[in-house]
C-alpha cells in the first residue's frame, strides 16, 4: 500500500492550504489555524479587551470559517474573510455588550428620572486579579489605552491597516465599507490617537479613564 | 503648494507613503514649511507607535479546541482517489504484477458478461423459471399460514369479498389497533398525571 502523499504545507500559499482543506485534509484546517491565530486573536483582544472573553470569540470564528470552509471562493484573499468573520464576531459581542449596559443605567422605560434610579444598579467595585493584572498590564501602554478608547468601527480599521498591514482596499473588502470611509475612519482614528497621545509627548497625566465601548 | 499648509487628507497621503501623482509637491512643501513638517513628524509618531503594536500569543491548545468542533468533510472523489492511492502497490514490481491481475480479471469478467449476454433467451427462461418457483413456494407458505390462524372458513370469506373487501377489512384493522394504542397512552397519562 502507498501512504498519501504529506505536502510541505508551512510553505504554500493560502490559496493552496485552503484548497486542500476543502479537499477534507485535517493538517490543512490545522495549518490555517497555525498561521491566523495570533492575528485574529490579537484582534479579538484589542476589540473586547478581555482575554478569556477573546479566546472563546477566537476558537468561534475558526469554528466558523473552517465549517464552512466550502463556501470560500478564491477571488477573495482567504485572510480578508478570515478577519471579516473575526471582526464581525467581536463587533456582535461589543454589541450585546452595549446592550446590557444600557439595561444598567436604569429602565429604559423610566417616565422619571426617580424611576430610572429605582431601575437601576451599579457594578460592585472589584479588586484585579492576577489576571486581570496580566490583562491591564499588556493592554496598559498608552497607546493600547488610546487605541481601546477608539469606536469600534475605528478601531477595527486602524488595527488591520497598522496592525496587520493590509491596504486601504483589503480593509474595505474585509469590512464590507466602501474605501472612501475606510479612508475616512481611518483619517479620523489616526486623529484621535494623536489627540489621546498629546499628553504622553507634553508630559501631562494623561485623560481621564473611560469604559471603551 | 506654498500659499496653504496641508490639508489632513494630504497629510495621511505623506503617512502612508503614497507614490502616486501629486505626492512629490506634498513632499517638497513639507521640506520648505516648517508647520507642516511638525504637523506631519507629530502623525509619524502615532503611526509609528501604532507600527509597533504586537500580536498576542492565542491560549495553548487553541487548534485542538476548534478541530474538536469542525466537522472535517471528505468529498466523495477525494475519497474515491485517495482509495486508489492508498491501494497501489509502492515498488514497480508489485505494480505491473497488480495491473497485470486486474487485466486478466477484468478480461475474464468482460468475457463471461458477453457469453452471458449472447444467450439472453436462455438466461431469460431460466429467470422466469426460477421466479415462478419461487412465487408459488411464497403463496403456499402465506396461505397456509392465514389458513392455521385464521382457519380455512376466514380464507374462502377473504377470497370472495374480493380487493375492495381486504383493503376494507384492513382499514378496519388498522384503525381498530389505532384505537388501541392512544386509549392505552390515554390511561399510561392519566395515571402519571395522577400519581
Amino acid at each position: 500500500m502507498t501512504p498519501i502523499p504529506v505536502l510541505d504545507l508551512a510553505n504554500l500559499p493560502d490559496a493552496d492550504v485552503v484548497a486542500l482543506a476543502q479537499q477534507g485534509r485535517e493538517p490543512a484546517y490545522r495549518e490555517l489555524i497555525r498561521r491566523y491565530e495570533r492575528p485574529v486573536f490579537s484582534l479579538v483582544y484589542r476589540m473586547v479587551r478581555d482575554r478569556e472573553l477573546a479566546e472563546d470569540l477566537t476558537q468561534d470564528t475558526f469554528v466558523k470559517v473552517l465549517t464552512h470552509i466550502e463556501k470560500y471562493r478564491a477571488e477573495f484573499k482567504f485572510s480578508s474573510w478570515l478577519f471579516k468573520i473575526a471582526n464581525n464576531v467581536a463587533i456582535d459581542h461589543l454589541r450585546r455588550r452595549q446592550l446590557d449596559t444600557v439595561s444598567m443605567e436604569g429602565s429604559p422605560h423610566a417616565t422619571s428620572a426617580d424611576i430610572a434610579e429605582a431601575t437601576s444598579f451599579e457594578l460592585a467595585t472589584q479588586t484585579e486579579s492576577p489576571l486581570q493584572e496580566l490583562e491591564a498590564r499588556e493592554l496598559g501602554s498608552e497607546i493600547e489605552r488610546a487605541i481601546s478608547r477608539l469606536r469600534p468601527e475605528y478601531r477595527s480599521c486602524i488595527l488591520l491597516r497598522h496592525v496587520e498591514d493590509k491596504s486601504y482596499e483589503e480593509i474595505a473588502a474585509t469590512l464590507d465599507l466602501p474605501l472612501g470611509t475606510v479612508k475616512t475612519y481611518i483619517h479620523r482614528a489616526r486623529h484621535e490617537l494623536r489627540k489621546l497621545l498629546e499628553h504622553v509627548r507634553e508630559g501631562g497625566p494623561g485623560p481621564p479613564a473611560e469604559e471603551p465601548a | 503648494m506654498q500659499h496653504r499648509h496641508l490639508l489632513p487628507n494630504e497629510i495621511d497621503l505623506l503617512l502612508d507613503e503614497d507614490s502616486g501623482f501629486g505626492v512629490q509637491p506634498l513632499r517638497e512643501h513639507v521640506r520648505g514649511c516648517p508647520d507642516c513638517r511638525a504637523r506631519l513628524a507629530e502623525a509619524q509618531e502615532v503611526v509609528a507607535a501604532l507600527d509597533e503594536v504586537p500580536l498576542f500569543s492565542p491560549p495553548v491548545g487553541l487548534a485542538d479546541r476548534v478541530m474538536n468542533q469542525v466537522p472535517v468533510f471528505v468529498p466523495w472523489h477525494v475519497a474515491a482517489r485517495d482509495a486508489v492511492i492508498r491501494w497501489t502497490p509502492a515498488s514497480p514490481a508489485a505494480r505491473a504484477l497488480a495491473a497485470a491481475l486486474v487485466a486478466v480479471v477484468g478480461s475474464l469478467v468482460t468475457g463471461l458478461t458477453l457469453w452471458i449476454a449472447t444467450r439472453g433467451d436462455m438466461f431469460a427462461m431460466f429467470t422466469g423459471l426460477l421466479g415462478e418457483q419461487a412465487r408459488s413456494t411464497v403463496t403456499d407458505a402465506v396461505g397456509e399460514v392465514i389458513v392455521a390462524m385464521f382457519g380455512p372458513q376466514v380464507v374462502m370469506a377473504v377470497q370472495q369479498i374480493g380487493p375492495l373487501g381486504i383493503a376494507l377489512a384492513g382499514g378496519g384493522f388498522l384503525i381498530a389497533s389505532l384505537a388501541t394504542v392512544l386509549g392505552l397512552r390515554l390511561i399510561a397519562t392519566s395515571s402519571r398525571a395522577r400519581s
